[in-house]
């Protein structure tokens, strides 16, 4: 199974224990977030990436630019441990 | 679950020359508990207040009532984030090509999915070919 398919349901799971209320406010935050537009305004195949420059775990700086002197860099953003 | 899917597919992505790297907006003290938690051979940078999601477009707030929910199921985004704007990345994987361009994105505006690392992997291959 991919992990697409496994977090499709742990949602159901989710959903079908989680009060109504609860689920409503999250599909309604989906609808909303999808409405805004905000994927008109992210970055695009063929856009230069804006470089960053941000510390690890240890407190070193990574910079974007440093990072493509190796070779391809496969970036993700993560919303964290929760 | 998401960080264990990566974690078995930074070694292909580094096996194709890549470096993956990923970016949270959570404090650094975090990112450590995770990488020793997870055990994880990937760097987690931390990106304050979201400045560079919000660079690449990808950050957004959440809604006042879903913050209310959070906070019920011990979800407390401003302790994690050192910061109160419940502001989050919308979930992405990008490739970015040795020139700097962008040569592969999955974003997702349903902030309950995630980009499949198998179809990342695909495109990389693509990519170095």
């Amino acid at each position: 199974m991919g992990l697409q398919e496994k977090l499709t349901l742990l949602r159901k799971g989710f959903e079908a224990q989680a009060p109504k209320e609860v689920v409503a406010i999250m599909h309604r935050t989906t609808d909303d977030l999808e409405k805004s537009g905000i994927l008109d305004g992210t970055v695009k195949v063929g856009d230069k990436a804006p470089d960053f420059s941000l510390k690890n775990a240890d407190g070193q700086e990574y910079s974007l630019k440093d990072l493509l002197y190796h070779g391809p860099v496969v970036l993700s953003f993560y919303r964290g441990k929760w | 679950m998401e960080l264990d899917a990566l974690k078995k597919s930074a070694g292909d992505f580094e096996a194709l020359g890549a470096t993956f790297i990923a970016i949270s907006p959570q404090l650094q003290t975090f990112n450590r508990e995770l990488r020793e938690e997870k055990k994880l051979t990937f760097e987690i940078l931390s990106d304050p207040g979201n400045q560079v999601a919000q660079r690449y477009g990808l950050k957004f707030q959440l809604p006042k009532d879903l913050r209310a929910v959070y906070l019920k199921f011990n979800i407390d985004l401003p302790r994690y984030n050192g910061d109160d704007s419940w502001t989050l990345p919308l979930p992405t994987t990008l490739i970015i090509d040795q020139n700097g361009i962008i040569r592969h994105g999955a974003i997702n505006a349903d902030y309950t999915l995630r980009p499949d690392p198998e179809e990342t992997l695909s495109s990389l291959k693509k990519i170095v070919a």
